[in-house]
């Protein structure tokens, strides 16, 4: 574990050696990207398996942290630098790592013909790789805050990868340079909000350490409206990251990058890292019961207003980024409910369910959505659309493709023994779990319960629908130009993710039962260990009747959308009137979001600034001006003087400071002394 | 190591040779035959020496706290003390190692100039001298003579060499500072008398000094006198509403001049400010405390506005730099330890950072003919590593992590909000926070439409080409400069470390 640091360290080297050499070398530097990749994937395991197996920590419940490096010391605060490993470093670590290398290994397939632009691409995703898991591994706030940023500007340059010269023409070029912008600002609100957080708790505990900031004995030394305040505003910087309401607009507009970007950063990895936040940062948030509140009902309600808005999506991405957001949101509110219900307990709490069911919905959700993402780049690539209504009957031409991303929806619908039927029971009952003990919020959780239904009900229906509309019925006219499957390089990855999609969700009874959890034991925070038993979960699940609810809820919204797009029994232009309905323009138009944005920025920024630069040029230079009008104008002489000739001011500026200096020299010598 | 501390560098009269040699270099540069190259290099010599002496004087004086100073009679009488007094501590070394490299940076870079380049480089080595000498003089007296030498270099550079409005900026610049100059003076002359108190005037900084100490002024002395010297140094910042000479200026002057002026010489009047107004005047900063909060608020928010309304990328750069000056003064108004240890950090980080930011305005104005945005677009087609350039010095002027932008600016936040719990204030932080959203706004939106999209065609680009050999050097050297400080910023606090406590024994 004394290397942990080179995790992140390797992809940052490829960063710098593609970035300045990548042209020479293989692929564009494709090759330097996936080795460095592949390097912090093995180191990953070997940390994991040292933090679990051979260094006994994980058993005796304790985080590897060794004595951080000084980076910046002013006044009574210290910043340091330094690494900080437990279950859930080691969990984040493995499943990034593990999926940025599929996605980097299916880009050196989807980037083929991307020339010599190549070389920017594989730079800006190995530095973002390595942010991602300097992230993870981050020791402080103040570092994570760093490689937070540096993961937004990399997202923000991926975005616009394409606004040079868009595949899809001047138009998409045109969006992905605006799209890049409104992700950068909108996920900056988030960032400032973050950086008030960090002042707020820095100068509540002197430091930024997650060894000082999660130890119960600091915290009970701290002015708890402090570490709410802190809390909130840390929240703020995980409502833009994670894409939650009410900034969760930037994420459709970010699929303007390419798809694999779309997989790795706005799907797997950079998103979760306000989940991760969420989860990093329970010993503070759960100090109130109402900052836990705010959490769970802000992911609530992002998980059901982002299912409505791909229930009538016309773009393959953006259908997959709203039900990013949308499983985003799941995950959020588990987590917030989880906690609020440690916060209402007073001392001990093991294995907090909704902290097992959020971390465990995100690992699961970071496989089957990356592989549903490259599912869809593999369509994209092959028919050059996005559009569904230009696709259709693919699944003959793409048999892989079809096959793996028909798995990706089963997993994400939450068919049975699939993962993400799993984690998503898990969920929705952590969320039940407040109503069901009575506690005072328990009527919020319940409605929140209720919304999480729905979604799963709508999330079932908009996956099939977006299936059938690409695989099945007659195709298109972009369908037409398909060529068949994707490469190599692409499927396998689709292949091995799929496994995943299928599978992962095992992993809750063979140890993540016991690696994923959070405990207040005697007033300390544990992070792993005392676990439920796999039996106990899996019985749990099945026992349980809103399983069952679910379930036929899922069930239902396949089946509707069997009827609706391949079989076409129902036709879907009743339910929009043909488009005039007021209900699905509203869809359509995302709630008015965007214009809600571009409104506000309008006015606060745009409004304002026209006015500043009026006073500027009128008010405040006029006067300036002005004056200046008024004495040179008061006198021929000083109109005279005014010849234009540069050395003529200069010498009267020299003579008369002199002048001034003399006379004052005179005033002292004579007058003062 | 062993080879340095071997030169015996104690012997070497490191602090005026650090004045004399830019005005040989002036006198060289004007003198040799008017040619581009040989002017050129005449003045990387003179400036790379300069800069080679002043980290041969970092490293000489880092074992000393960082304090180093030496003194030649000059003007030395019963009546009046006037002495050559130089000597430089953490704040003015760092200005000095800014001048030293700035200038040397601008001689790399500068070869468009390419009639009367004699003229031109030996200006821009005696702006430097007249820098140096602000920075390392400890005498009121010499303080002054080389506030006003800086100046008039300035004013031929932008006369000289500027755009087609030179002649209404030049003027401006010179009228507007010069008029500051001399209500700075009377109130450095109130001061000298005042601490004289019917003695030997004596006109060194640390002879006030210890009559500040003795409290020889009342504070209501203290406020006039802060109030008059205040006003000299804001204009120099420049702080709102002072400003309008500034965006004039840098829009018609030449690039090696805008570097110059946003880079070093407004530094002048916030590095006036600590070493004058808070080290001898601290009651009358207490008093003027609010005022200057307010100042630094209104300069930060009205800069970052006055940036979004901009078509022109200079004159939005220059505006960009009313509103990170405002973060300096912000710092400052604290009037504590870790607000003024940032406000210097800000110093240094925006004179890196801007200068980045002045070349690029200067290389899109020169190689496509306009500065004006909305012509621009998708200039990263065809300038690929200029894009590169204008990315990297956009994100670390918007204060992205991992460059140097980010750590002054969250200290300088820090330091706000630790004031701010201190008087159980909290709301003035949103401004100062709002701003990081306003500057984030025009920086991302300028790029938006300068060098992504499709390209323009609304100017000619055919004969477009990107970043020469000569401006890569000078602009990727900043730019590993703003990122090295970003990663190690503790390579600038070390030099800051003592400072900050010299001063608050004072305050």
């Amino acid at each position: 574990m004394e290397y942990a640091w080179l995790i992140p360290v390797a992809p940052l080297l490829a960063f710098v050696i593609v970035g300045f050499f990548g042209n020479k070398t293989k692929e564009g530097g494709g090759a330097i990207a996936l080795g460095s990749v592949l390097i912090a994937f093995v180191l990953s395991i070997l940390v994991s398996y040292e933090y679990f197996v051979t260094s006994g920590l994980f058993d005796s419940g304790e985080a590897y942290a060794p004595a951080p490096f000084q980076w910046l010391v002013f006044g009574d605060y210290a910043l340091n630098f330094g690494i900080y490993i437990d279950s859930l470093t080691c969990v984040m670590l493995l499943f990034s790592s593990f999926i940025s290398l599929m996605i980097f290994l299916y880009s050196i397939g989807y980037m083929k013909g991307e020339g010599a632009r190549k070389r920017r691409y594989y730079a800006e995703i190995a530095l973002f790789l390595g942010a991602m898991l300097g992230l993870i591994l981050s020791s402080n706030y103040l570092e994570m805050f760093i490689f937070w940023e540096l993961m937004g500007v990399c997202s923000y340059l991926l975005i616009g990868f394409w606004s040079y010269k868009h595949p899809e023409g001047d138009a998409a070029s045109e969006a992905a340079a605006s799209a890049a912008k409104k992700a950068f600002l909108v996920t900056r609100l988030g960032d400032v909000c973050m950086m008030a957080g960090l002042f707020v708790l820095l100068f509540a505990f002197k430091s930024l350490d997650f060894t000082t900031l999660f130890d119960p004995a600091e915290i009970a030394n701290v002015d708890s409206g402090m570490i709410i305040l802190g809390s909130l505003l840390l929240f703020g910087g995980v409502i833009g990251k994670s894409a939650q309401f009410p900034l969760q607009d930037w994420l459709p507009d970010a699929m303007a990058g390419p798809t694999t970007v779309s997989a790795l950063i706005h799907a797997a990895t950079m998103v979760k890292a306000g989940v991760y936040l969420v989860a990093r940062s329970y010993p503070l948030f759960i100090q109130s019961a109402d900052v836990m509140l705010v959490v769970a009902v802000i992911g609530g309600v992002t998980a059901f207003i982002a299912a409505t808005m791909a229930l009538n999506n016309m773009s393959l991405k953006r259908v997959l980024a709203y039900s990013t957001v949308s499983q985003l949101g799941l995950m959020i509110m588990a987590l917030g409910a989880g906690g609020y219900v440690i916060a209402m307990t007073a001392g001990d709490y093991h294995a907090s369910l909704g902290y097992t069911a959020g971390v465990f919905h995100m690992m699961n959700h970071a496989f089957f959505k990356a592989l549903l993402f490259m599912c869809a780049g593999s369509v994209i690539h092959a028919v050059a659309s996005e559009d569904l209504r230009q696709m259709g009957g693919l699944s003959r031409k793409m048999r892989i493709t079809s096959a793996t991303m028909f798995i990706g929806a089963l997993s994400i619908a939450g068919f049975p023994f699939f993962s993400g039927f799993w984690s998503k029971d898990l969920v929705f009952e952590s969320v039940m779990n407040p109503y069901a003990s009575g506690l005072p919020a328990g009527d919020i959780f319940l409605f929140l319960f209720a919304l999480a239904l729905i979604t799963a009900f709508m999330t079932a229906f908009y996956m099939f629908r977006m299936w059938y509309m690409t695989f099945k019925g007659k195709p298109k006219e972009a369908a037409e130009h398909c060529h068949g499957e994707s490469p190599k390089t692409m499927t396998v990855p689709l292949i091995i993710l799929s496994l995943f999609a299928v599978g992962s969700g095992f992993l809750l009874f063979v140890g993540l039962n016991d690696i994923i959890t959070f405990s207040v034991i005697g007033g300390e925070f544990m992070v792993g260990g005392n676990g439920k038993t796999a039996e106990y979960l899996f019985w749990h699940v099945l026992e349980n009747k809103w399983t069952y609810v679910s379930l036929a809820l899922s069930l239902s919204g396949i089946f509707l959308a069997y009827l609706m797009y391949s079989r076409r029994i129902i036709n879907p232009a009743r339910f929009n009137m043909g488009g005039r309905s007021g209900l699905y323009r509203f869809l359509t138009a995302r709630y008015y979001f965007p214009q809600l944005y571009d409104q506000i920025s309008l006015k606060l920024g745009y409004g304002v600034a026209k006015g500043v630069d009026y006073v500027d040029k009128n008010l405040i230079d006029g006067t300036v001006d002005g004056i200046s009008n008024a004495i040179s104008g008061s006198s021929d002489t000083m109109r005279k003087m005014q010849t234009g000739n540069v050395r003529n001011y200069a010498a009267i500026v020299i003579i008369g400071t002199m002048v001034l200096v003399a006379v004052l020299f005179i005033l002292v010598r004579f007058g003062g002394v | 190591m062993d080879f340095l501390s071997s030169l015996s560098i104690p012997s070497l009269p490191i602090l005026p040779l650090l004045l004399i040699l830019p005005i040989l270099g002036a006198v060289f540069c004007f003198l040799i035959k008017n040619d581009r190259r040989h002017t050129r290099h005449m003045a990387i010599l003179f400036s790379g020496v300069t800069l080679a002496l002043s980290l041969l004087l970092l490293y000489d004086i880092s074992s000393r706290g960082y304090v180093e100073s030496e003194s030649y009679a000059w003007i030395n009488t019963a009546y009046l003390q006037m002495n050559l007094d130089i000597g430089v501590d953490g704040m003015s070394m760092l200005m000095v190692l800014l001048t030293a490299l700035l200038v040397l940076m601008v001689a790399i870079f500068s070869d468009t100039e390419s009639e009367r380049s004699n003229s031109f480089f030996a200006l821009i080595m005696a702006t430097q001298a007249g820098l140096m000498g602000v920075y390392l003089a400890q005498d009121y007296f010499l303080f002054f003579i080389f506030w006003e030498v800086a100046l008039i270099p300035m004013f031929f550079l932008i006369a000289g060499w500027g755009g087609p409005r030179r002649h209404y900026a030049s003027m401006k610049f010179l009228i507007y500072t010069h008029v500051a100059s001399m209500i700075m003076l009377i109130g450095i002359f109130m001061l000298v008398i005042t601490a004289a108190d019917g003695g030997v005037l004596n006109f060194s900084f640390e002879a006030v000094k210890a009559a500040s100490a003795a409290g020889l002024f009342t504070t209501t002395f203290q406020v006039v006198v802060f109030g008059l010297l205040f006003f000299g140094f804001a204009v120099k910042m420049p702080l709102v509403p002072f400003h309008t000479w500034l965006p004039d200026a840098h829009v018609e002057a030449p690039t090696a001049g805008s570097v110059l002026l946003a880079g070093v010489m407004l530094k002048m009047g916030s590095y006036a400010i600590i070493r004058i107004c808070l080290e001898v005047l601290p009651e009358g900063a207490i008093a003027w405390q609010t005022v200057m909060i307010v100042l630094a608020l209104v300069a930060i928010l009205y800069g970052a506005y006055a940036c979004i309304a901009q078509k022109d990328l200079k004159k939005m750069v220059a505006f960009s730099s009313i509103s990170h000056m405002g973060f300096v003064l912000l710092g400052i108004a604290t009037l504590s330890g870790i607000g003024i240890q940032f406000a210097i950090f800000q110093m240094f980080a925006h004179g890196l950072i801007t200068s980045v930011l002045f070349m690029v305005c200067g290389i899109v104005g020169h190689n496509t003919g306009t500065r004006d945005i909305p012509l621009l677009g998708g200039l990263a087609g065809k300038m690929p590593i200029f894009a590169g350039f204008m990315m990297f010095g956009f994100l670390a002027s918007l204060g992205l992590p991992g460059l140097i932008g980010f750590v002054a600016e969250f200290g300088v936040l820090m330091a706000f909000f630790d004031y701010l719990m201190g008087i159980d204030v909290l709301w003035p932080i949103v401004f100062a926070l709002a701003s990081l959203m306003l500057t984030a706004g025009y920086f991302t939106w300028a790029m938006q439409r300068s060098i992504f999209g499709k390209e323009t065609t609304k100017i000619d680009m055919s004969n477009v080409h990107d970043v020469n050999r000569r401006e890569g050097v000078a602009l990727g050297l900043l730019c590993a400069l703003i990122a090295l400080f970003g990663i190690m910023p503790w390579l600038i606090m070390d030099v800051l470390a003592e400072m900050p406590l010299v001063l608050l024994g004072v305050v």
